[in-house]
C-alpha cells in the first residue's frame, strides 16, 4: 500500500514536525488516502509507478526509487507481524541533522564533508522492530548490615559497630523491556538508543510508516528473550541494593529472585540511520527518533590529526623561541 | 562543493588557532621592536660629555709613558665595544691611620673605607660614566702603591654595578694581582680583558632551553592528538527504573531490627614534632654600597 494525496495525487507521508500527514508536493496536510497496490509475493512492483522496487527479505516499508514513493508491505505488517503499538518519529531529519552537527562540530578530526549537507541527506527514517518483554518479579532479601559511629575521647578512638537484621520483600513489575528484533541492527547499539518514552506509545497505523524505512521482526522472542532477562536481572539487583542503603557493610543472608508471569508484544520503535563512508569504512549513526539521543563515532581524518597536532607543535616551538629572545633581548 | 568544504576546512583551522596565531604575531612584533631599540641602542654614541677624556692617571708613576699611551688606546678600545668607562688610577699615598685621616681629611682610619671613598669620590667628582655623569656605567681600578699599603680597590657603577656580582669583582682584582708586581701595564692591561671578558659573559643572556624548546612541545602536540583521538562511547542512559511499572517496587515487608551492638577503642598515635634549630650564619659582606655624593657603586679591595 500507499498513501495518495486527495489533492495532487503525490505520495503523502507523515511529518513529525507536524504530528499528521503531509503532503511535501502540494503542502496539504491530512488529505491522503489508502491505495493498495498489486502486493504479488515478491512485491517488487511499485504499485504507484510500477517500478521495480528492490525488497529485502524482511523490509515491511522502502522507497520506490523511480518516483521516492513510500511503499507499505501489508503482508509484513498484518496477522502475524502486525504490530501492538509504535512510536511515530518525534524528530525530523532536519533536527536530526542539526543535533549530529552540534554533536560533531567540536570533532575537529573528523573529514571536512563528514557533516555536509549531502552527506547528512543520505540518512534514512527507519521503524526498528522491537520485542516488548514484561515479568513479574518477586525478591526476598534477608540480611545482616553494619553501621559504625566513631568518635575520639583523650587520646583513644572509639569505634561502636550497630548491627541489623535487614528484610526486604518486594515486588518488580518490569514492562515493556524493548529488544531489538531485527538481525541488521546491531545489539549493543540498539541498546544504546534507548531508552525510549513509553508516553507516546500509541496504537500501530501504517500511516506512521509512510515516509521510512522498516522492517518486519525477523528474530523470534525466544532467540531475543535472554536479553530482556539479563536486564531485568541487573536492574533487580540494582532495586535492591537502592533499597538497603545507608549501611556500611550488607552481610547477604538469603537472597530469592523468582520471575513469575511473562508477557511479549511487538511493536515499533524510531530511528533515524546515517552511514559515512570514508576510507572503505563504514561508520554508522544511529538516532533515536524520538528523545534524539545519538549513538556512533565519528571518523579520524588521519591528515588533520597531523597537520592540527604538528601546527601546535609550531606554535609553541615558536613561543619559546621568541619568549627566549624576547629574555635575551630586555 | 569540494572547493566549498576546503575553504570551510581552512576557516575552521584557522578559527582554531587564531589565538595562538596573534599571540605568535604580537610576540614576533615585540621581539621586533626590542631588536630594533637594541640595534639603535649599539649604533648610539657616547652621551656623556661632562667626564674628562682621560682615562689612565698614573700619579703613583708605576707605568711608562709609552705603557700609559698603550693602556689609553686598549682602553678606548674596550670602551667603545663595551660601551662602558674604564678607568685606572694609581696612587702613592697613606689611606690608613689618624695621621692620614688627619692629614688627607679621610671619614675614617681604616684602609678598606678610605680606598673606597677615594676611588668612589675619584669616579663622582670626574662625572664618569658612558651614558651619564651620575650613576653612570663604568668601572674604575684604584691601585694604592704606599708601603706597606699596597692593595687594589674596584668602584662599579651603572650597568657595570648590575652585571658584575661581588665574586666578579675579586675576579678582576686577581687578574691584577696576578702581575702587579712583576709587571704593572700587563697587570692593568688583564684589568680590561677581565672586565671586557666578564661583561661580555654576564652581560648576555642566553636562552637555556636547549632540545627541550622542541621536545616539551612536540610531548604537548602528542597528548593533545591523543586526547582528540579518543573518542567517549556512548553511555547507557536507561534508568533503573525505566522499565518498572509506576517506577518503583512494590514494598511488601522492609524492616531494618537492631540485633546487637560492640564498641572496640584503639590508642591514637601521635607523632612527638621534633625542635629544629636554625644555624645562624653570617652573611658575606655585601658590596654595594652608596658614596657620598649618593652615587650607586659596587667595590671590593684587594690589600696585599
Amino acid at each position: 500500500m500507499f498513501f495518495r494525496c486527495k489533492n495532487c495525487g503525490g505520495n503523502v507521508v507523515y511529518s513529525p514536525e507536524r504530528h499528521k500527514m503531509f503532503c511535501p508536493y502540494c503542502e496539504s496536510e491530512q488529505r491522503e488516502e489508502r491505495a493498495e497496490g498489486d502486493n504479488n509475493a515478491e512485491m517488487t512492483i511499485c504499485p504507484n509507478c510500477g517500478g521495480e522496487v528492490k525488497v529485502g527479505a524482511h523490509t515491511s516499508a522502502t522507497r520506490c526509487a523511480y518516483c521516492d514513493s513510500y511503499l507499505i508491505f501489508n503482508e509484513r505488517v498484518e496477522g502475524q507481524y502486525a504490530p501492538r503499538m509504535i512510536i511515530p518519529f518525534q524528530l525530523g531529519k532536519e533536527t536530526c541533522k542539526k543535533s549530529i552537527r552540534e554533536k560533531f562540530k567540536k570533532c575537529l578530526f573528523a573529514p571536512v564533508d563528514f557533516l555536509s549537507e549531502v552527506r547528512l541527506d543520505s540518512m534514512e527514517g527507519i521503524y526498528v522492530p522491537y520485542w516488548f518483554f514484561g515479568y513479574d518479579v518477586r525478591c526476598v532479601f534477608q540480611g545482616e548490615g553494619t553501621k559504625l559511629r566513631t568518635w575520639r575521647s583523650d587520646d583513644k578512638e572509639y569505634t561502636e559497630t550497630s548491627y541489623y537484621a535487614v528484610n526486604r520483600d518486594m515486588s518488580i513489575r518490569f514492562r515493556n523491556i524493548p529488544v531489538d528484533a531485527s538481525e541488521a541492527m546491531p545489539d549493543d547499539v540498539m541498546e544504546l538508543v534507548a531508552p525510549f518514552d513509553y508516553g507516546q506509545l500509541e496504537a500501530f497505523k501504517p500511516e506512521y510508516m509512510s515516509g521510512f524505512y522498516s522492517e518486519k521482526y525477523n528474530m523470534a522472542p525466544g532467540v531475543v528473550e535472554g536479553r530482556a532477562k539479563k536486564r531485568v536481572d541487573e536492574d533487580t539487583g540494582k532495586l535492591m541494593r537502592e533499597n538497603i542503603a545507608g549501611y556500611h557493610s550488607v552481610r547477604t543472608i538469603r537472597q530469592d529472585i523468582q520471575t513469575g508471569n511473562s508477557e511479549v508484544s511487538y511493536g515499533l520503535l524510531p530511528v533515524w540511520k546515517y552511514i559515512y563512508h570514508y576510507r572503505d569504512k563504514e561508520y554508522p549513526f544511529y538516532v533515536n527518533g524520538q528523545t534524539g539521543k545519538i549513538v556512533g563515532t565519528a571518523p579520524i581524518s588521519r591528515g588533520r590529526v597531523w597537520l592540527y597536532a604538528g601546527t601546535l607543535w609550531a606554535c609553541l616551538t615558536a613561543g619559546f623561541l621568541m619568549v627566549g629572545l624576547l629574555v635575551m633581548l630586555l | 562543493m569540494e572547493y566549498n568544504f576546503k575553504r570551510e576546512a581552512r576557516k575552521q583551522y584557522f578559527r582554531y588557532f587564531r589565538i595562538w596565531f596573534i599571540g605568535l604575531a604580537i610576540l614576533a612584533v615585540v621581539c621586533g621592536v626590542l631588536g630594533v631599540m637594541r640595534f639603535l641602542e649599539s649604533r648610539r654614541g657616547r652621551t656623556n660629555n661632562e667626564a674628562p677624556a682621560e682615562r689612565v692617571y698614573d700619579y703613583a708613576d708605576v707605568l711608562t709613558d709609552a705603557e700609559e699611551e698603550q693602556l689609553r688606546r686598549y682602553i678606548a678600545e674596550k670602551e667603545e665595544a663595551l660601551r662602558i668607562d674604564i678607568v685606572l688610577v694609581t696612587v702613592n699615598q697613606s689611606v690608613e691611620g689618624a695621621e692620614a685621616k688627619e692629614q688627607y681629611g679621610y671619614r675614617s682610619v681604616t684602609w678598606e673605607d678610605n680606598m673606597q671613598d677615594l676611588a668612589d669620590d675619584f669616579w663622582d667628582d670626574n662625572k664618569y660614566g658612558y651614558n651619564k655623569g651620575f650613576n653612570g656605567d663604568g668601572i674604575l681600578l684604584l691601585h694604592n702603591w704606599y708601603e706597606g699599603q699596597n692593595g687594589e680597590q674596584l668602584s662599579a657603577s651603572g650597568k657595570v654595578e648590575e652585571t658584575l656580582s661581588i665574586y666578579d669583582l675579586h675576579t678582576v682584582l686577581y687578574a691584577v694581582d696576578d702581575y702587579y708586581e712583576t709587571d704593572p701595564c700587563r697587570a692593568y692591561l688583564a684589568y680590561v680583558d677581565t672586565v671586557e671578558e666578564l661583561m661580555i659573559r654576564n652581560g648576555t643572556r642566553k636562552f637555556e632551553g636547549g632540545l627541550g624548546v622542541f621536545i616539551v612541545p612536540l610531548i604537548a602536540a602528542l597528548i593533545y592528538a591523543a586526547v582528540h583521538l579518543i573518542q567517549r562511547p556512548a553511555k547507557n542512559t536507561t534508568a533503573v527504573n525505566a522499565y518498572v511499572q509506576g517506577g518503583q517496587p512494590e514494598m511488601h515487608r522492609r524492616s531494618d531490627d537492631f540485633i546487637r551492638k560492640s564498641v572496640t577503642s584503639r590508642r591514637i598515635q601521635t607523632s612527638s614534632s621534633s625542635g629544629s634549630s636554625r644555624g645562624g650564619g653570617s652573611g658575606g659582606g655585601g658590596g654595594h654600597h652608596v658614596s657620598r655624593s649618593g652615587a650607586s657603586h659596587s667595590g671590593v679591595s684587594h690589600r696585599h
